[in-house]
């Protein structure tokens, strides 16, 4: 043991005299940095301030006494995205009962002095508990994409008894994410198939269409939609939310679109030959030869852009409306948050890194599942 | 006449192609005249009209910082102070300035910074490695806004006054602003140290330049002694070290605690990609090529530079382009922590002509401009990369 732990060091850290100099230093950072970072989560910082202010960040200024609503909608998120990992991670049973009674345990052992971790295990045990549906239940994988359809819907029922004006929070960074990463899917996919289209006009527009939004900055596609579309729209009445979604859905598309041509361009001039030998109609050789072989090879960097358009958010604040950053924002200009500006940043930042590792986590697990050599069972 | 039946055939089927072509161009444009009218009957519902004629008008509101160009005497403008009484457009043109100056300098160091990274996530330390990946990881995946909003109200704004801020190697870091010691030349009067100069300035440029390759080194050393010979005679040069009194500073270069925030936090965020991208195409270029120059006794430089290095360049130069873009894309963040860039001067003179929409025709513009202006720039780079590099 102390052979190896010694031979590990001599390897990795102390392999050559500038590499020895870096390590010491390094080591002495790291022991300084992390030793003021633990004493400051431990003993400084004062989490209350977080804990106080949770139903800002989750849910921004929504009524208290419809609380119920978004509880049910974070439910309802929670178990659609244990369903969906589902489809990409294997959970055996036994597994899969353990983390249960695990979470069940944790839930039931903190609702007293910590409310919030139980609600946390309480959400850890659903998307479990769903991850374990996915698996068990082979129709499930089938009905995914309609899941989240009415998901969605049964979502925006539920939350919209407070008018849209009042969401806000991270159920709303979440919810704009979704609608506009399902909503930009479909427009991208024209949009990259009209690129390669035969017809140098729809060429023309197409690719047009998809240089100038690349070429401009979110904030002002945002926010020019924001003023445009009740000019359009005039008879009416466009809450923002629906603008800010239509803003973010047109200019993601174009990003879509790029990432799907490169999905195309990798399908063989053979496949789309021998469909036509086969007498298939364009069309169809498009929906059924093309376009499934292009998404494959596509599909991680549209995960990668659906974390793209979570991380970009924030910037419906400059439409006034409430995301997860604002809300933070709004929770550091309250009085009792002076002086504990870096606990609300690091618990933002925490939040953030969360949901980006799950979401990467989903992405490389994918990966690996349509790698090729490996058929879906 | 089977002949004139197929050329017939041909001229209709080329007849329906461009009728076609003709009808969708056609629909989009009354698509588009149909967005632009409703836009304009909106408009003239609130009694507006499309004018661009608040552009020459004054705009009669500050910007923190910034020049903006004045055409005072002659045809050739000037860089000069924005103030209150100059026009939108002066002030479209400030955030333009302020726009292209937080790009250029993010771009320039952004690349240095994430080659750095690069470079440490690929050493043969361990802990390095780790400490590079981790930081890429955790810039990649969380909002720029944050980090931009972060670096504004967290760090900068939480330095301490100008009046207790300490000084480090020269430079001033207080929550008024940093403060770097420069350089500065004064000339003034001395026609023989400007002559002197400029032959001097003139011998480094053909010293770099590729037609005096083979005189190199005398360009370069002539260059280097004029340089010191004037600076040692007439001292044109000296070092401006800024001091802080009370409530301002004098000497050195400022940079206003908005400037700061947003190079920061445009720096670290692409850094981390930029970081990205060259590890991928450095591990993508197999061993072999290193391996077959040292095999042909190319020294470590010169398999480096001459093997290994051009064909990094090319695999990655249009990716760093469009990050470059990105990054110049990220400066219209500014508004949210008060940096006047072009956005955010957008913003304002919307606000006080109530011109959103003319203004954001100019804007969107300038947009494409700067974009197009940068993807050129690293094409004809990828172009004289692909002219000089060897051929795959």
């Amino acid at each position: 043991m102390n052979h190896t732990l010694s031979r590990w060091l001599r390897i990795n850290l102390f392999n050559s005299l500038a590499n020895s100099c870096i390590s010491l230093v390094l080591i002495s950072l790291c022991i300084y940095v992390g030793y003021a970072f633990v004493n400051w989560v431990a003993l400084q910082a004062n989490w209350s301030v977080v804990s106080n202010s949770i139903r800002i960040f989750m849910v921004g200024t929504y009524p208290a006494d419809l609380l119920w609503r978004p509880w049910l909608s974070a439910l309802i998120l929670v178990f659609l995205s244990g369903a969906s990992l589902g489809l990409v991670t294997r959970l055996t049973w036994n597994k899969g009962v353990v983390l249960s009674a695990v979470f069940l345990i944790g839930a039931w052992w903190s609702s007293g002095a910590f409310p919030l971790l139980s609600v946390l295990c309480y959400m850890l045990l659903t998307a479990t508990l769903a991850c374990l549906m996915t698996n068990m239940v082979p129709l499930c994988r089938r009905l995914m994409p309609w899941l989240w359809l009415f998901g969605i819907v049964l979502l925006c029922y539920l939350m919209s008894a407070a008018g849209t004006e009042r969401w806000g929070g991270l159920l709303v960074s979440v919810l704009v994410t979704i609608i506009a990463a399902v909503l930009s899917l479909p427009l991208g996919i024209l949009l990259a198939l009209g690129k390669r289209s035969k017809q140098p006009s729809i060429r023309y527009i197409c690719t047009a269409y998809i240089e100038i939004l690349r070429a401009i900055p979110l904030i002002l596609v945002v926010y020019s939609l924001w003023v445009l579309t009740p000019l359009i729209l005039p008879q009416w009445n466009t809450p923002d939310l629906v603008r800010g979604v239509l803003g973010f859905t047109l200019f993601f598309a174009a990003y879509v679109a790029e990432y799907v041509r490169s999905g195309l361009q990798s399908v063989p001039a053979g496949q789309v030959e021998a469909a036509q030998a086969l007498g298939m109609r364009n069309w169809q050789i498009n929906t059924d030869i093309v376009l499934p072989q292009a998404l494959r090879v596509s599909t991680p960097a549209l995960i990668g852009n659906v974390l793209d358009i979570f991380n970009n958010i924030p910037l419906l604040f400059i439409i006034g409306m409430t995301d997860f950053l604002r809300a933070g924002q709004m929770v550091l200009l309250s009085p009792q948050a002076g002086g504990h500006t870096y606990e609300i940043y690091a618990f933002m930042f925490m939040v953030y890194m969360v949901v980006a590792s799950i979401m990467t986590y989903g992405s490389r697990r994918l990966e690996d599942a349509m790698s090729p050599g490996r058929q879906e069972k | 006449m089977h002949h004139s039946h197929t050329r017939l055939f041909g001229g209709l089927k080329r007849g329906l192609f461009a009728l076609r072509q003709a009808g969708i161009l056609l629909v989009v444009a009354l698509f588009l005249y149909w967005l632009s009218y409703s836009v304009s009957t909106g408009l003239a519902k609130n009694g507006i009209g499309f004018n661009l004629g608040f552009l020459s008008q004054a705009a009669g509101f500050d910007i923190s910082e910034g020049y903006t160009l004045a055409w005072q005497n002659g045809f050739l403008p000037q860089l000069m102070d924005f103030v209150s009484s100059d026009t939108n457009i002066q002030a479209l043109i400030t955030g333009g300035i302020n726009t292209i100056k937080a790009a250029v300098i993010g771009i320039a160091l952004a690349t240095v910074l994430g080659i750095l990274i690069c470079i440490g996530s690929l050493s043969r330390n361990w802990l390095l490695r780790q400490i590079c990946f981790l930081f890429i990881e955790f810039v990649r995946n969380t909002p720029p806004l944050i980090q931009l909003v972060f670096w504004y109200f967290a760090v900068i704004l939480q330095l301490p006054a100008l009046a207790q801020s300490g000084q480090w190697l020269g430079a001033l870091a207080s929550r008024q602003g940093i403060y770097l010691p420069s350089i500065t030349l004064h000339t003034d009067g001395l026609l023989g140290v400007q002559i002197g100069l400029a032959v001097a300035v003139l011998c480094l440029l053909c010293g770099v330049l590729k037609p005096f390759r083979s005189r190199r080194y005398v360009l370069l050393s002539v260059g280097v002694l004029a340089l010191a010979v004037i600076q040692l005679y007439a001292q044109p040069f000296s070092i401006s070290v800024p001091e802080a009194k009370r409530f301002s500073v004098s000497g050195g270069m400022a940079i206003s605690p908005e400037l700061a925030a947003m190079l920061l936090g445009l720096i670290i965020y692409k850094s981390a990609f930029i970081a990205e991208i060259t590890r991928g195409a450095l591990q993508a270029i197999p061993k072999g090529q290193f391996e077959a120059a040292q095999s042909l006794r190319l020294s470590y430089s010169q398999s480096l530079r001459d093997v290994v290095l051009p064909q990094v360049y090319r695999v990655v130069l249009p990716a760093f382009g469009n990050q470059y873009i990105s990054l110049a894309k990220n400066t219209s963040l500014g508004i949210a922590i008060g940096f006047p860039d072009l956005f955010n001067v957008y913003g304002t003179v919307a606000n006080q002509s109530g011109r959103s929409l003319e203004g954001m025709v100019v804007v969107i513009l300038a947009y494409l401009l700067l974009s197009l202006v940068i993807s050129t720039l690293v094409n004809l780079g990828n172009r004289r990369l692909l002219r000089t590099g060897a051929r795959s």
